[in-house]
């Protein structure tokens, strides 16, 4: 059995569903990062929520999260990388819709919207995985547009945000945006020397 | 006394997430209001929407359909958890087909006139009249504008319906395909419909490296202060969904 790391379990329950939490990972540890956000949030809170997958595909996500022990099937998924691969959207899995590129930026906020104004939880996350991922396809000044509107979106609906990035490796400018706009962060970032 | 206007006009309340935010409240009761966009930009479904949400409010809703049959129109937006299919069967929305209409009243023609015209609008407005309609759609006013040999008998022909059917306080979406909308084009396909509407909303796509995102944007609004901008839209089970376009991912 895999052991949650307590002290983002710990943080988790200071925020409110207002806040909007900047998660940094390193490239080694994101997976049992995002399992120690995702299980208090689960089965802590008992939220209902909305993981916005442009990292890896869905599918992969869920199948690494249930390795670990983690049910995850409370959660819905918006994967905007598997309509990307040939015969990716085929999968057993009912819990997840798609975007038919990163570069869709605003449909993936309105699905998660859609999906959240029909989910009947009370309280209800996103998470965006990852910024990194989103730089790839998207030019700086659209993802700090995007990332300013996503979260202020969040915070005026009370869904909390929770932004994925791995710092060494998002662009200085979306970066400075997110230590702006986020009111909380989780640092599990990998140290870097130079 | 100087200050902001008291007077506010009475709105139909659309319904749709979003579009009545950016109407600051609804569109003007009684307005005939252009709906332009191109194929698949979501006109018809926007136009169904506006009628489910007035007959969920007990409003006696029309839709004329002169580019499918209602049977397939009704089959296409049964896929939409908004659309109750029992509000057609309680009468609250009516659906006609346009060809039925011109075999009714002896229109099979392949051009109208004046007479023509004539008889078309008094059909249309006797309909809206008889059940009661507050709320109409008309898909598409290209389709009929077609059967209309110059600008001018256009111009007649949707003058005198849109200002019976404001008469009778019925809020219309006139709904009009459009093949561009650049920056410089017509929002009409005849290039006199802009002019005589009460509101524009256009309808189109967005290119954004290759993949289109469909937007919505209202042009012009009687009676009535509104956004100018490009609303992202996006076509959920639950209808459409607006939130604003980012403003670098506008190419024009």
């Amino acid at each position: 059995m895999i052991e949650f790391d307590a002290g983002i379990a710990e943080q988790l329950s200071q925020v409110t569903t207002t806040s909007s939490v900047q998660v940094r990972v390193g490239t080694s540890n994101s997976e049992m990062v995002l399992a120690s956000v995702l299980q208090p949030l689960i089965q802590g809170f008992g939220m209902g929520g909305v993981y916005i997958t442009a990292s890896k595909t869905a599918p992969n996500v869920i199948e690494m999260m249930n390795t670990i022990g983690l049910d995850i099937s409370p959660v819905h998924f918006i994967d905007c990388v598997s309509p990307g691969i040939l015969g990716g959207t085929q999968n057993p899995y009912p819990n997840i819709g798609y975007v038919d590129s990163p570069i869709m930026l605003e449909s993936m906020l309105l699905r998660s919207l859609h999906y959240l104004e029909n989910s009947g939880s009370q309280q209800n996350f996103v998470i965006l995985d990852s910024v990194n991922a989103l730089s790839i396809y998207n030019e700086e000044r659209i993802l700090a547009e995007y990332l300013h509107t996503f979260i202020n979106t969040c915070q005026n609906r009370q869904i909390l945000s929770l932004i994925v990035n791995v710092p060494d490796q998002t662009p200085a400018g979306v970066l400075a945006n997110m230590d702006l706009y986020c009111s909380d962060l989780i640092d599990r970032g990998q140290v870097v020397i130079n | 006394m100087l200050g902001a206007p008291s007077y506010e006009r009475d709105r139909c309340v659309t319904g749709i997430r979003g579009l009545d935010e950016i109407l600051r409240g609804g569109i003007p009761y009684g307005s005939a209001i252009l709906v332009a966009g191109t194929c698949g930009s979501g006109k018809t479904t926007l136009g169904m929407e506006f009628l489910m949400n007035g007959a969920r409010a007990g409003e006696a809703c029309a839709h004329f359909s002169a580019t499918e049959p209602s049977v397939k129109l009704l089959e296409n937006v049964r896929q939409f958890s908004f659309f109750d299919m029992s509000a057609v069967d309680q009468g609250l929305i009516n659906v006609f087909d346009m060809d039925v209409l011109f075999s009714w009243l002896g229109l099979d023609k392949s051009t109208f006139n004046l007479d023509d015209i004539d008889a078309m609008v008094k059909a249309i407005t006797d309909i809206v009249n008889t059940i009661g309609v507050t709320r109409l759609v008309i898909d598409s006013v290209t389709s009929l504008c077609y059967k209309v040999p110059n600008e001018q008998l256009i111009r007649d022909f949707l003058f005198k319906l849109g200002k019976s059917l404001s008469t009778l306080g019925c809020t219309t979406l006139l709904i009009a395909e459009i093949t561009s909308v650049g920056g410089t084009a017509h929002r009409s396909a005849f290039g006199v419909e802009e002019a005589i509407a009460d509101g524009i909303i256009v309808l189109g796509d967005v290119e954004r490296m290759g993949h289109l995102l469909r937007y919505l944007q209202v042009v012009k609004m009687r009676g009535t202060d509104h956004s100018r901008a490009k609303y992202a839209l996006e076509l959920t089970r639950s209808g459409v969904m607006l939130t604003p376009m980012l403003k670098w991912g506008v190419s024009d």
